[in-house]
């Protein structure tokens, strides 16, 4: 799910109960894939991007929520958070082909949110909310399983994860390709990691190296051998943070700050 | 204090140790297999070219060597199952597991006795080895949909469910009759 493996790990007083949270956590994030995967062109996502140049498209909760924190943090770093950047995405071969919006001027600022949940562009522009939408589905996934009775859980989303329960979890951060990073231990309590790296993606484009991180201003690819891994209360935005790691390293201090957030970066 | 961490990787050393796991020896794989068993008899199994062609084929997961380690497992007379060792490749490296086999041929638990990768040794977890228990020769056996993977033991999941299918077929095929 979520273009990763899924690992949940969840206590509570009975295995029944245990197994139905577990299920009903799988289920959501599930739901969340459907409803926002970039690859899937019936995806809710998918729909947005094709009709909200030309109609306001209506959605659902999730998406609606995806989408609001996304441009909020868009509007709090002044757009080195951005998930328009799939047209350049596309035209890396990256994403699929029909992100592509040749001509496309489009940036967070043209993607207006309505009330009752509806969506419109104001200029030609598409939306890949990956990073953001598998740490909310995490998110999702642990306050799934908080509500059925769980006393205690880890939810991986490969790499991306949470834990919540009365005990902190030793997690061993690594440089995410480099096998041979020596990990740095941490203790997670009722927080949130994230990693993002260019290496996972990295790849040649006629003559330059390219990768799934765009810096949304230049519009050129973040490369080299960096690992960032971002810890915060929530996924989504850890998952976020990361990229305004590297997009945005001054503005990136003071944004730690403010959401009380920490940063690992691997480099060689 | 700065809330950005600068970790530097040290340079690859020439030669990176070896890293290994062990998790049971046969003799305590056996136990935790079977707590109540009293009896393990060796029976291992030689195939020839033709069957273990038929076992690759059926199973999709390639056996290493042409022996299959088993023992006929008995408590107090009665036929309590089989108990399988067997191989298969993590990412770079072999991982040794037994598996236990119910009396009527189906899956009773999966225990790893060593794990060689750097990596991926979440596989060692008891409640992902669980999702097998129950499973038979025609379980779809499919990593995601139906053996619930774990992240960063991608390869190492996909071996082992492979190599379990394997040896169901093999159980079908050689040892169900016996």
């Amino acid at each position: 799910m979520l273009g990763t493996f899924v690992e949940i790990t969840t206590t509570g007083s009975n295995k029944e109960q245990v197994q139905r949270s577990a299920d009903e956590a799988f289920d959501r994030i599930q739901e969340i894939h459907n409803l926002m995967s970039v690859h899937d062109p019936e995806s809710e996502l998918s729909q947005v991007n094709i009709h909200a140049l030309h109609r306001e498209v209506i959605v659902s909760d999730d998406t609606f929520t995806v989408l609001e924190r996304g441009l909020e943090l868009a509007r709090e770093t002044d757009g080195a958070f951005d998930f328009t950047v799939a047209p350049t995405l596309a035209r890396w071969g990256l994403l699929p082909e029909h992100l592509d919006r040749t001509g496309c001027s489009g940036n967070w600022t043209n993607v207006k949110l309505l009330p009752s949940r509806r969506v419109r562009f104001t200029r030609p522009l598409a939306i890949d909310v990956g990073g953001i939408a598998k740490g909310y589905a995490v998110d999702v996934a642990i306050e799934t399983l908080r509500r059925a009775g769980a006393t205690s859980a880890i939810v991986n989303a490969g790499g991306d994860l949470r834990v919540f329960g009365r005990e902190p979890c030793v997690i061993h951060l690594r440089h995410a390709t480099d096998i041979h990073s020596l990990p740095h231990s941490i203790e997670l309590s009722n927080a949130a990691l994230a990693t993002s790296s260019p290496g996972v993606t990295e790849c040649q484009w006629r003559d330059q190296t390219v990768s799934h991180l765009v810096n949304p201003n230049s519009r050129r690819a973040v490369t080299g051998n960096i690992s960032v891994t971002v810890r915060a209360k929530e996924c989504w935005l850890a998952d976020a943070l990361t990229k305004v790691v590297f997009n945005a390293p001054a503005l990136a201090e003071k944004l730690m700050n403010k959401h009380h957030a920490e940063a690992y970066v691997f480099s060689a | 204090m700065s809330r950005i961490h600068y970790l530097t990787v040290p340079a690859i050393l020439a030669a990176v140790p070896a890293y290994a796991a062990t998790y049971h020896t046969v003799e305590s794989a056996q136990k935790a297999c079977f707590p109540d068993a009293d009896k393990f008899v060796s029976a291992d199994v030689a195939l020839t070219k033709d069957q273990k062609k038929i076992i690759e084929k059926s199973s999709g997961s390639r056996m290493r060597g042409n022996v299959q380690k088993v023992w006929k497992v008995s408590t107090s007379g009665e036929a309590a199952g089989w108990f399988i060792i067997d191989e298969v490749i993590g990412k770079h490296e072999y991982i040794t597991y037994a598996l236990a086999l119910n009396e009527d041929g189906s899956v009773k638990s999966v225990e790893i006795l060593e794990y060689r990768e750097h990596y991926g040794s979440e596989i060692q977890r008891a409640d992902w080895r669980l999702q097998f228990a129950g499973k038979t020769k025609v379980s779809p056996l499919e990593l995601t949909d139906d053996i619930k993977n774990i992240s960063g033991a991608t390869l190492s999941c996909r071996h082992i469910t492979e190599g379990v299918k394997r040896i169901l077929v093999l159980h079908d095929l050689l040892l169900k009759n016996n």
